[in-house]
């Protein structure tokens, strides 16, 4: 396995990062997420602007065809920046779900151009979810869901005149919603044995989405902290000279640290198309989670009562963090993938299998 | 350890059963802020209504107009309070903090003056201690307070002073002698909150609710011999008050993580939570240690009261706090968890609703009252006696 990344996808990373920095700062995104919709039209279309919603959109249809590697260190800088938008879910998950249905050709010569350029958001109903995130502003909703004899159809819903009723979450950028019970026949698009693929395929891209998301959360939270315990003076000198508080940090970048190796042999598995992806991302997803929960009580601690305000900036992080820990399969559903992948009859153990 | 109180049970569970109604039954069940149907200006009536059935100050001596009830039946009344759904005690700073506080330190005159409005659940108090620059650092306390004629002037800012804004009175530690450092030349003072030279500010938490403040003094008065203690001995009082922090005051809080718990248990049996065997180890260590904090409480209040009555001398109650306050945050982590991705989610079930705020406010229990640094540091130093 090589962990070097080549030089352009350092570089797309980087230019992300700068961009973010300067176009979506926290104090902005604190206002977009206090509207009635949580969204900028303007930030969205800057975004797209810079060519982030078409990443994963094949050229031919105006985008630039990357693959899960490149995303990974995309989502980093999405997770790091906290960007209040299910941008992930349109432009890498339900793009790469189209991309693989034979039957929705016409529907990527539709929506895909229009992904790529902005102009169209793409929300994905999953069982592994409650509710649909961002589904009120979903021009098209691709629903996973079990049909009549229980086993999963895909639908293919358009947002026009569709009821949805919008739930805020405790993460006050999220939006979240709830889809009809019954959707009309004529939004089916597909049934059979196929959709399970689908789905599993689905969760596991999401999965690892939220996971890339997670890290640079954790990172974000580890940063103000070690810049806020800098400058937090208290018997007489900073608090970040204190070993316990000192040690509370440190351990936040040890898992960070482990987390991110893990993050990207799974990006790597799932662009392989590795057998082992699904147990590699539930890895991944359960070590990132660790990082950013890890991150969220030692950012806090250190910040003392001023990391359970809202005014700090920490909350944000915070919840954000708390709230795609859950999503895409929560830690029992990874860990229970985990054990099962070890512990199956015939389960390939051991150098030979592991060692690869 | 084994008196027989199934009276004295019988009784607080029918009189809460009797009062507990009507316009309060919005507030059954209730810990604070956050709970749908918490009211605090209902909360202060249901406060009175407590004073009324002789359920404040149940502790407290004879002659100061308590009850003097021996610490196992104060337990009883904790455990029936809740049991019963009783509701987040808003009386709890006047009436289990600065009540003592005053019965060791107050004059005769500060005692008549205000242990009745805590009795009858009419005043209540907010506590001054910690300010921008002295949290952890108490001693770094900066407000200021003068005598000028007859009043007490004071000038600074506390910061996170939780309930001020339904407060009607506060106690203050201010640097009385002018230049003096650290913990000496400081004197605990009481002030009204309702008059011109003070302005309260309230703060928002991750919550989303203000349930603390930043309050600033602006040649705020108070009357000149409103002093607790003598004026430069004010470390020594507000430090004996903390100590009753960390004594019975726990007991309401302690009864009220069992009521958590159970609502823990009861989500995870409906949403199968319950069925996830890792989580069920979690939810039974989590219930093994509550019932270890719940048997430590009560040994070592029982210890204090036999050596002191009642004033916490003992080691374990720098331990106690340390130990649940960490409990509560795991806790928290795994009421977040059993919830699952409907954690996020705002929904009409109570007893979710109780887990998430369980959840977020258990964010603070290892800040307020001593960081959990400062208690280790604590634990270390003063129960182990190693070197600072
Ligand atoms: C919900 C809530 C309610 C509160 N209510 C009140 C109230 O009613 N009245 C009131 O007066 N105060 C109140 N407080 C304030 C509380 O007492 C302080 O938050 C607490 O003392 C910590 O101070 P700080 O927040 O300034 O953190 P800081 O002291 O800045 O600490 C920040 C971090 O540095 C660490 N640290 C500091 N010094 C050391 C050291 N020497 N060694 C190792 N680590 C160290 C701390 O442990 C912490 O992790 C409340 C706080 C909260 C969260």
């Amino acid at each position: 396995m090589d962990f070097t990344f080549t030089e352009e996808q350092v570089a797309l990373r980087d230019s992300i990062n700068r961009f973010l920095m300067k176009e979506a700062a926290p104090e902005l995104l604190r206002e977009i997420s206090e509207t009635s919709g949580g969204r900028s039209r303007e930030l969205h279309a800057k975004i797209a602007a810079q060519g982030i919603t078409g990443l994963s959109v094949p050229e031919a249809h105006g985008g630039v065809g990357l693959g899960d590697i490149d995303w990974t260190l995309v989502t980093e800088e999405l997770g790091y920046h906290a960007i209040p938008d299910s941008l992930v879910e349109s432009s890498y998950v339900a793009t790469a779900l189209l991309g693989s249905v034979p039957e929705a050709g016409a529907l990527r010569e539709q929506w895909l151009p229009r992904v790529a350029d902005g102009t169209a958001h793409i929300s994905i109903e999953h069982p592994a979810n409650p509710c649909v995130a961002d589904a009120h502003l979903a021009d098209l909703i691709l629903a996973i869901r079990a049909g009549k004899d229980g086993a999963l159809e895909l639908h293919a819903v358009s947002g026009t005149g569709l009821q949805r009723s919008t739930q805020v979450s405790i993460d006050a950028s999220r939006r979240l919603a709830m889809l009809p019970q019954k959707l009309a026949a004529s939004t089916r698009l597909l049934t059979g044995a196929g959709v399970q693929t689908l789905a599993d395929a689905t969760l596991d891209r999401a999965a690892l989405g939220v996971a890339g998301q997670l890290v640079g959360l954790a990172q974000r939270m580890l940063d103000v902290s070690v810049d806020y315990v800098a400058q937090r003076k208290q018997f007489g000198k900073p608090i970040g000279s204190f070993q316990a508080v000192k040690h509370h940090l440190a351990d936040v970048v040890t898992k960070i640290e482990f987390a991110r190796p893990v993050l990207y042999r799974a990006a790597l598995a799932l662009q392989r198309g590795d057998r082992h992806r699904a147990v590699l991302i539930s890895h991944a997803k359960l070590a990132a989670g660790d990082a950013a929960w890890t991150a969220a009580r030692k950012g806090i601690q250190v910040h003392g009562a001023c990391g359970y305000t809202w005014e700090v900036d920490l909350q944000m992080y915070m919840k954000r963090a708390w709230v795609l820990d859950a999503a895409w399969g929560d830690r029992g559903f990874h860990k229970a993938r985990l054990g099962h992948e070890l512990l199956r009859d015939g389960a390939p153990l051991g150098p030979a299998a592991t060692l690869q | 350890m084994t008196a027989d109180y199934e009276a004295f049970r019988a009784e607080i569970a029918a009189w809460m059963q009797q009062h507990l109604r009507g316009e309060f039954e919005s507030i059954r069940n209730c810990s604070g802020l956050g709970d749908a149907g918490y009211d605090p200006k209902l909360a202060k009536r249901w406060e009175q209504a407590l004073a009324r059935g002789g359920w404040v100050g149940i502790g407290w001596p004879k002659e100061h107009g308590g009850r003097a009830l021996p610490l196992a039946q104060q337990v009883v009344f904790h455990e029936e309070y809740v049991r019963a759904g009783g509701p987040g005690r808003l009386g709890h700073i006047g009436e289990t903090l600065l009540a003592p506080t005053l019965m060791a330190f107050g004059t005769r005159e500060q005692q008549q003056r205000f242990l009745p409005g805590i009795l009858a659940g009419t005043e209540y108090w907010a506590q001054g201690y910690s300010e921008p620059n002295a949290g952890s650092d108490l001693a770094n306390v900066q407000t200021r307070a003068r005598l000028e004629g007859d009043s007490w002037v004071i000038d600074g800012q506390k910061t996170w002073t939780s309930w001020a804004h339904e407060s009607d009175w506060i106690f203050v530690v201010a640097r009385c002698e002018p230049g003096s450092q650290r913990h000496k030349g400081l004197v605990m003072l009481l002030v009204p909150l309702r008059q011109a030279g003070v302005a309260i500010r309230p703060i928002r938490q991750i919550t989303g609710d203000s349930e603390f403040n930043e309050v600033f003094f602006d040649g705020a008065r108070t009357a000149g011999s409103l002093h607790l203690g003598a004026p430069g001995e004010g470390w020594k009082v507000a430090m004996a008050l903390l100590g009753f922090e960390r004594g019975v005051s726990t007991l309401g809080q302690q009864a009220g993580f069992e009521r958590e718990m159970a609502c823990l248990i009861d989500v995870a049996r409906r949403n199968g939570a319950a069925r996830d065997p890792d989580m069920r180890q979690r939810i039974a260590q989590a219930a093994a240690t509550l019932d270890a904090l719940r048997c430590n409480a009560l040994r070592v209040l029982a210890q204090d009261e036999a050596a002191s009555g009642g004033v916490p001398v003992s080691r374990e109650a720098y331990i106690a706090k340390y130990v649940w306050s960490n409990w509560r945050r795991d806790f928290g982590r795994l009421a977040a968890d059993v919830l699952g991705a409907a954690a996020c989610l705002p929904d009409d079930d109570p007893m979710a609703q109780k887990l998430r705020q369980v959840w977020l406010f258990s964010r603070s229990d290892t800040i307020y009252a001593g960081t959990n640094e400062i208690q280790l540091n604590l634990i270390a130093e003063r129960a182990l006696g190693m070197p600072r």
